[in-house]
């Protein structure tokens, strides 16, 4: 099976010398496609700053990073923008949507940086709402949404361009558990759709709906288990 | 070119945004309306006022002129034998000088003042007397309405013959027609064989005839006033003009023209040269001076608004930070950043320079209303004031798209 997460040796470090912080400290991580990953770990063990560099917002201070067959380490800005752009969709536990632009624009947004033409941008950005449930509320805005809905406007948006992966870092952190449940509930159909997905998360139970399940501490990796 | 409608979904983003934030963008907008108002306000008072001033000079018969007038040679002392023996300005120089440049002179005109006491049944005034000859009458903008010219034959024989202006006609026959009637000039008789139309012009609506003494007019022969009212035997002139409507061919004219009368004046320089035109000129680049003014105050509001608009952008884009991360973890790169920036700045400065086009013609026009005049905006007013908005515009924006630009993705989702 081709594998869409290669990796070899990440660290990162934050800050220079004095005040130096390892988040990661060798990182070899292998995801294959259609996986769905639960990633745990302690709070400030490196996670969010692992899902960063795979999702390419950031780069490795070291190591090796190939996404989807592509090399990622050495690209400029522009070209990152492009990666995440086409291969990554992010789901956020903040929702991260923008305020002023209506749900259907939010999910568009993704496509018009691709170059998709208006017609079909907006008509792709229908379906993805219909698939999670809030076709519905197309015009309105993020803000008459509730917790639930906005986060599956976030992951109508994070599939706008069939991405190769989906990340998610704690994407049911504000939610009560029902509509937790829900949400999660969606991820999993994603992934039986054939989707790859990562999912930070501190919740056992959530992560033990995962496939496979990955624990960090301290910016290494502390237990992988059901790697394919 | 993309047809993904990239830039009017961008114009489309930018419009949300300034009407989002109404009172942070028409603060911003602010600085380019007060520049772009008050370039174009001013130049287009100053352009008014100009306009209306080349009015008032073509109306007196167009500024294409170059006067000579006689000087007096001698400032302090004894003049010198070679001066008192000198004849001043005579027929021969009117002459002499349309001879230089026959093709480029357009006309010539001869003067010959007097004072004389002038009498009818109905007046009795001590009153200036126009002699003229040649082309006076259209060269001065002066118009027979009634009766004729003078011919060639009154102005060759000095004939007792005489114009009158509205005001002349008035006075000496109030009573009825002046056309045919007799005046007495002095101790000559002379018939009055023609009237002039009246003489009108208010730079300000409102004000007073400002050609109010064209209409006092009293025209005769100038060769009338040589022979019969200044006992001249030299046949002197007051003043001659000549007409050159192109203005390239007057500085070498004047130079000629000056060296003629120099060698027939016997080397005294006893005359005047005055290039009507270049006192225009210099006229108006007195209004060049205001309209540097009015650019510079202009620039200035541009250069404070530009400046304020910086600061407020910077602020504006702490506010921003997480959209900015948002729009990067989505794919959106830096130059997409940069021209999202760009794009509200210049749709604000479009936006705010409208306003200000607007508010520079409402204020001018109630200046020059006030004023008196009528208002006149040219173009190229129009797009001084656009031009520097735009650009000032374009340059106080660079600074913060830049910054908006260069944003780590990673760090702006983090920033609260
Ligand atoms: N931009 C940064 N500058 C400096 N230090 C950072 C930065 N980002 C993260 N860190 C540090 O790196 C370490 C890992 O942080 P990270 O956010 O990846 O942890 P996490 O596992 O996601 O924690 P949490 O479960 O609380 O979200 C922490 O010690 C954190 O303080
Ligand atoms: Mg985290």
């Amino acid at each position: 099976m081709s594998s869409i997460i290669q990796t070899q040796g990440l660290t990162k470090v934050y800050g220079s010398n004095g005040t130096a912080v390892h988040a990661l400290r060798g990182i070899d991580l292998t995801v294959a496609k259609g996986e769905f990953v639960a990633l745990i770990g302690p709070s400030g063990s490196g996670k969010s700053t692992l899902m960063a560099i795979l999702g390419c917002l950031d780069l490795p201070t070291e190591g090796t990073y190939t996404l989807d067959g592509h090399q990622v380490q050495g690209l400029s800005g522009g070209e990152l923008a492009r990666i995440r752009n086409e291969k990554v969709g992010f789901v956020f536990q903040s929702y991260n949507l923008l305020p002023k632009a209506s749900i259907a624009r939010n999910v568009e947004l993704p496509m018009l940086y691709a170059g998709v033409g208006r017609k079909e941008r907006r008509e792709r950005a229908l379906a993805l709402l219909e698939k999670v449930g809030i076709a519905d509320k197309a015009d309105k805005l993020p803000g008459t949404l509730s917790g639930g809905q906005r986060q599956r406007v976030a992951v109508a948006r994070a599939l706008a361009n069939e991405p190769a992966l989906l990340l998610a870092d704690e994407p049911t952190g504000a939610l009560d558990s029902k509509t937790g449940a829900e949400v999660l509930g969606l991820f999993r159909e994603l992934h039986q759709q054939g989707n790859t997905l990562l999912l930070v998360t501190h919740d056992p139970s959530i992560a033990a709906q995962a496939e496979r399940q990955v624990e960090i501490r301290d910016g290494l990796i502390a237990l992988n288990e059901g790697a394919a | 070119m993309k047809t993904s409608g990239a830039f009017r979904e961008r114009l489309l983003g930018a419009w949300v945004e300034i009407r989002e934030n109404l009172g942070r963008s028409v603060l911003q907008a602010l600085g380019v309306l007060l520049g772009v108002a008050s370039v174009l306000g001013g130049f287009s008072i100053s352009d008014s006022q100009r306009r209306r001033a080349d009015e008032m000079f073509v109306k007196m018969g167009g500024l294409d002129k170059l006067n000579v007038q006689p000087k007096a040679a001698v400032r302090d002392g004894r003049p010198t034998a070679l001066q008192q023996a000198n004849l001043g300005l005579r027929d021969e120089d009117a002459t002499g000088g349309e001879g230089l440049k026959a093709d480029a002179i357009h006309g010539v005109s001869r003067q010959k003042f007097a004072r004389a006491r002038v009498v009818s049944a109905y007046g009795d005034q001590d009153r200036q007397i126009s002699g003229i000859g040649g082309d006076f009458i259209p060269a001065n903008g002066y118009e027979v309405v009634r009766g004729r010219a003078f011919s060639t034959s009154d102005t060759d024989s000095g004939a007792p013959v005489v114009i009158l202006g509205t005001e002349a006609a008035q006075t000496f026959f109030p009573k009825g027609d002046a056309l045919g009637q007799t005046l007495r000039i002095g101790d000559v008789p002379v018939t009055v064989i023609g009237l002039f139309e009246e003489r009108v012009f208010r730079f300000r609506e409102g004000q007073h005839n400002q050609f109010w003494w064209r209409n006092r007019i009293i025209a005769v022969p100038a060769s009338l006033v040589q022979r019969r009212m200044n006992g001249d035997a030299y046949r002197r002139l007051d003043r001659v003009t000549f007409r050159i409507p192109d203005l390239g061919a007057m500085g070498g004219f004047a130079k000629q023209l000056s060296d003629l009368l120099k060698a027939n004046h016997r080397l005294q320089e006893d005359f005047r040269l005055d290039d009507v035109a270049a006192r225009i000129r210099r006229r108006n680049s007195q209004g060049d001076v205001y309209d540097i003014i009015f650019l510079l105050s202009g620039v200035l509001a541009l250069v404070g608004g530009g400046i304020v608009n910086v600061n407020i952008q910077m602020a504006g884009l702490k506010e921003r930070v997480r959209e900015v991360g948002v729009k990067m973890a989505i794919g959106a790169s830096g130059r997409e950043i940069f021209k999202g920036f760009m794009t509200e700045a210049l749709l604000l400065t479009a936006l705010g320079s409208l306003a200000g086009l607007a508010l520079g013609v409402g204020f001018s026009w109630i200046i020059t209303k006030s004023l008196g005049i009528p208002l006149y905006v040219t173009p190229a007013s129009f797009l001084w004031a656009y031009g520097l908005a735009a650009a000032f515009g374009f340059l106080f924006a660079l600074y913060p798209a830049w910054k908006a630009s260069r944003l780590s993705p990673m760090e702006a989702l983090r920033y609260e």
